[in-house]
């Protein structure tokens, strides 16, 4: 073992590239920043070298992100227009949302509230998240191979739509108000995202116990 | 491939970067040598992205070498230019030779 094998990389950053990128890529880009952060830890200190780290891995990873979007097979857009139809026709939405918010206040003519209003309100909330947790997870299972380029379009798609509604709203509306629509959007965006992850973890470790070392 | 198929930029600089690198060639050589030549700083996953992207046109070929400790058990993937990617690089230089023939940049065009 060399003394500059002592100096270790990033974790996070390390666990990102593997996200992104497909086994093989993973072995060699990997293999690769070790071998270049070692040899920078040793001439410019360790700070220098993990910096380096980082900034070489964002611009990887937006790299590989570009390409597998660029090269995506039918498969992986069919999923995100599927998944795209489910969070239209399941998901509470942003006008839903914007009229449960502020039903108390009347502004979005809510005459009646139903006597257990916060419990629904309460159970649609968790209705969304699980919903969104789980069409991430679906849609990324389709797309195999391209899990983060799937989920990550489809949040940003849902993060990009809810962005759109809330500033047609807000001209018209109180911008206070559609706050939490918003964010509701967000955390789903968030979430899907979170679903290609844990999708992505399961493969990568299941391909490990297939081809150990 | 069309008599048409060009390398784009990037894909010129890595095959020319590869065919210096002969026997030697793999991401971090790949990306040190255009640092070197040109000083264009280009990430890790720019070079593999290209890479495979000539790869599945049947520019180039890659194998595995064996893992070494320095890289954390990983291995090298080298890297080298095909038939066919050698024909793309005369058939680019040949269009930029024929597009460029006459127009005496050096003098002309300075600034």
């Amino acid at each position: 073992m060399t003394e500059s094998f002592s100096f270790q990389p990033p974790l996070i950053a390390s666990w990102l590239i593997d996200l992104f990128a497909t086994p093989e890529q993973a072995e060699s880009i990997l293999g690769d920043l070790l071998e270049e952060f070692s040899d920078l830890a040793s001439k410019s200190g360790v700070a220098f070298a993990r910096r380096w780290y980082w900034w070489q891995s964002v611009r990887t990873i937006v790299h590989l992100f570009h390409a597998e979007f660029r090269g995506g097979p039918p498969w992986a857009i069919g999923s995100v227009l599927v998944g795209f139809f489910f969070m239209n026709s399941f998901f509470v939405g942003f006008f839903e949302w914007a009229t449960l918010a502020n039903c108390g206040q009347n502004v979005f003519g809510c005459s009646e509230l139903p006597a257990d209003f916060v419990l629904m309100k309460n159970g649609l909330l968790i209705w969304d998240l699980v919903l969104s947790l789980s069409i991430g997870c679906i849609v990324s299972a389709a797309a195999k191979g391209r899990e983060m380029v799937t989920a990550i379009t489809l949040g940003l798609i849902l993060g990009v739509w809810s962005t759109v509604l809330f500033l047609v709203w807000s001209a018209s509306h109180h911008y206070a108000l559609l706050l939490l629509p918003l964010l509701m959007t967000f955390a789903a965006s968030i979430l899907i995202v979170l679903g290609g992850v844990i999708v992505r973890q399961i493969r990568m470790a299941s391909a490990r116990r297939a081809t150990p070392d | 491939m069309s008599n048409r198929d060009y390398l784009g930029e990037f894909e010129h600089i890595v095959i020319l970067a590869l065919l210096r690198l002969a026997d030697r060639a793999y991401g971090v050589t790949v990306r040190q040598e255009i640092d070197l030549r040109i000083g264009r700083d280009v990430s890790i996953g720019a070079i593999y992205a290209t890479l495979d992207r000539l790869e599945a046109k049947g520019y180039v070929k890659s194998h595995l070498g064996d893992p070494t400790g320095e890289r954390g058990g990983r291995s090298k993937r080298f890297f080298h230019v095909t038939a066919k990617g050698i024909t793309a690089v005369k058939r680019t230089h040949h269009a930029l030779r024929s597009m460029t023939e006459g127009l005496n940049l050096a003098t002309r065009y300075s600034q």
